[in-house]
């Protein structure tokens, strides 16, 4: 599985980073710092990055499924 | 609903929308708002409000979403339905896309996850002694001793002046946001608030200009030496980004405090859970914002004609989300109307949506997190110190409790 944070809908909510730190880092304006680029998730992280998609407010995560 | 006596025929073709008069500003029982919301989502997904110059009212998660997320059609330039000319402009808060981020760019790093972490030790040591202070005597006006105190002292640590200086800005917080009660005579106080709070930042800025350096830690020194599209921001850009600022920053936070602290009051069970599972106090914050909101809704101007979830909208007319019944919409959340202390996966619009996504929502978090942490720390058992009826403030500005007498056992 794959996941993606869209730049262009993504607004610094900051709920992914703060319910997987593990998959995600924080810039110092508090926005992800992987937007717009597909990093993989472990096999043992894809419950984790499932969370975090449903809970972006702005609906800016996709999970591409391989 | 309430008072829905035949409301005035709307002064403008409104395609068939239900109509109704409601007054949303005024004080009402605690609770009345999110009822109000239910009832209105449920009966229809938009309104036309003759109250005032008339507005668009709508009411479920997707067109509330869609208002939030399409800036170019729904301008912040006034964010209050009944009010399209405000007597003021707020930075960034009423500037539009492309020019707000300009400004949100300067300022976000001073409310980041990693600014917040800086200021965390000494967020705490205020609570902890607003906290202390309390606690002997067995019982508090939560509201005034408490929720007003924490989040303004701790505010304007981050900003980097004198906490001391919270004396000066609550009177002036509660005068402004009086103001929208509805009532002309709260407008006058509005004003004077409003200018109280611009001549404390036209002194400030004057005590810091022609440093050659900004003062570190300091925003209102910070601001005189960032650039924003290649030029210095102006004097009248300064006072408008720091005096929203300070509005927003300490009546929010007080709104959500009370309304976490009044529900933990008749919990018990879930103050025990907190204590036990302290890893669970991040999700209740959540779900406090989500069930909780003190958004009852957000205006926005619209910027040309065009069809918008069933109904025709014209340049200029107002529209207003109803955040508060957004967040319980049943078709967005399993058990809607239920508090989940524990809800994962929970997308609530508690601080906005879109590019006007609350600035200080990271410090806002901070804030009610510690502010649970210690008060249970201290005071692990609280009810409500009245059978009275408490009151809440209503849309227009945020929804907070005006009172929440809270009493516990002394050294409990």
């Amino acid at each position: 599985m794959k996941l993606v944070i869209d730049s262009a809908v993504c607004m610094g909510h900051g709920r992914c980073y703060t319910f997987a730190p593990d998959l995600i880092a924080c810039d110092d304006e508090g926005f992800p710092t992987i937007r717009d680029e597909a990093i993989d998730v472990p096999g043992d992280q894809v419950e984790s990055a499932e969370d975090v998609a449903a809970t972006c407010p702005e609906e800016a995560i996709s999970l591409i499924r391989e | 609903m309430t008072e829905t006596v035949s409301p005035p025929e709307p002064t403008r073709d409104v395609g068939g929308c239900p109509v109704m008069h409601e007054d949303f500003s005024p004080q009402r029982p605690v609770g009345h708002h999110w009822r109000l919301a239910k009832e209105l989502r449920e009966a229809s997904a938009v309104y036309f409000n003759t109250f005032a110059q008339g507005y668009w009212v709508f009411t479920r998660y997707e067109a509330v979403r869609d208002i939030y997320k399409t800036p170019e059609i729904f301008s912040s330039e006034s964010i209050t339905p009944w009010q399209p000319e405000p007597i003021y402009r707020f930075i960034p808060t009423q500037i539009d896309p492309p020019d707000h981020i300009k400004y949100r760019r300067v300022l976000n790093p001073w409310f980041s996850p990693k600014a917040m972490d800086a200021a965390s030790e000494d967020i705490r040591a205020i609570c902890r002694r607003l906290v202390e202070q309390v606690a002997p005597s067995g019982g508090c006006d939560f509201v005034s001793e408490f929720a007003l105190r924490f989040p303004t002292e701790a505010f304007l640590c981050v900003l980097g002046v004198p906490t001391q200086d919270a004396d000066l800005f609550v009177p002036w917080v509660e005068d402004f946001f009086g103001g929208f009660s509805g009532d002309p005579a709260g407008l006058e106080p509005m004003a004077k608030a409003l200018d109280g709070i611009r001549d404390y930042w036209v002194q400030a800025l004057a005590e810091r200009r022609g440093e050659s350096e900004a003062r570190p830690g300091d925003l209102a020194s910070h601001l005189m030496h960032v650039t924003v599209d290649g030029r210095a921001l102006t004097d009248a850009e300064m006072l408008d980004m720091l005096t929203v600022l300070v509005l927003a920053g300490l009546d929010t936070t007080r709104g959500e405090l009370g309304y976490m602290f009044r529900h933990l009051a008749q919990h018990p069970e879930h103050r025990r859970m907190l204590i036990e599972r302290p890893e669970l106090v991040p999700t209740a914050v959540e779900e406090v914002l989500r069930f909780y909101t003190i958004i009852f809704g957000d205006g926005r101007k619209v910027t040309r004609d065009i069809e918008f979830h069933g109904v025709q909208l014209k340049k200029g007319d107002m529209v207003y989300g109803l955040v508060s019944a957004a967040n319980r919409d049943p078709g967005h959340y399993e058990r809607a109307e239920e508090f989940v202390i524990d809800r994962q996966r929970n997308h609530h619009m508690g601080f906005a949506n879109g590019p006007h996504r609350c600035l200080g929502m990271h410090l806002a978090r901070r804030e009610m997190q510690v502010a649970v942490e210690e008060w249970l720390r201290v005071i692990p058992d609280f009810r409500l110190g009245t059978d009275e009826q408490l009151m809440e403030r209503g849309g227009g500005s945020m929804m907070t409790l005006m009172k929440l007498p809270l009493v516990w056992e002394p050294g409990s």
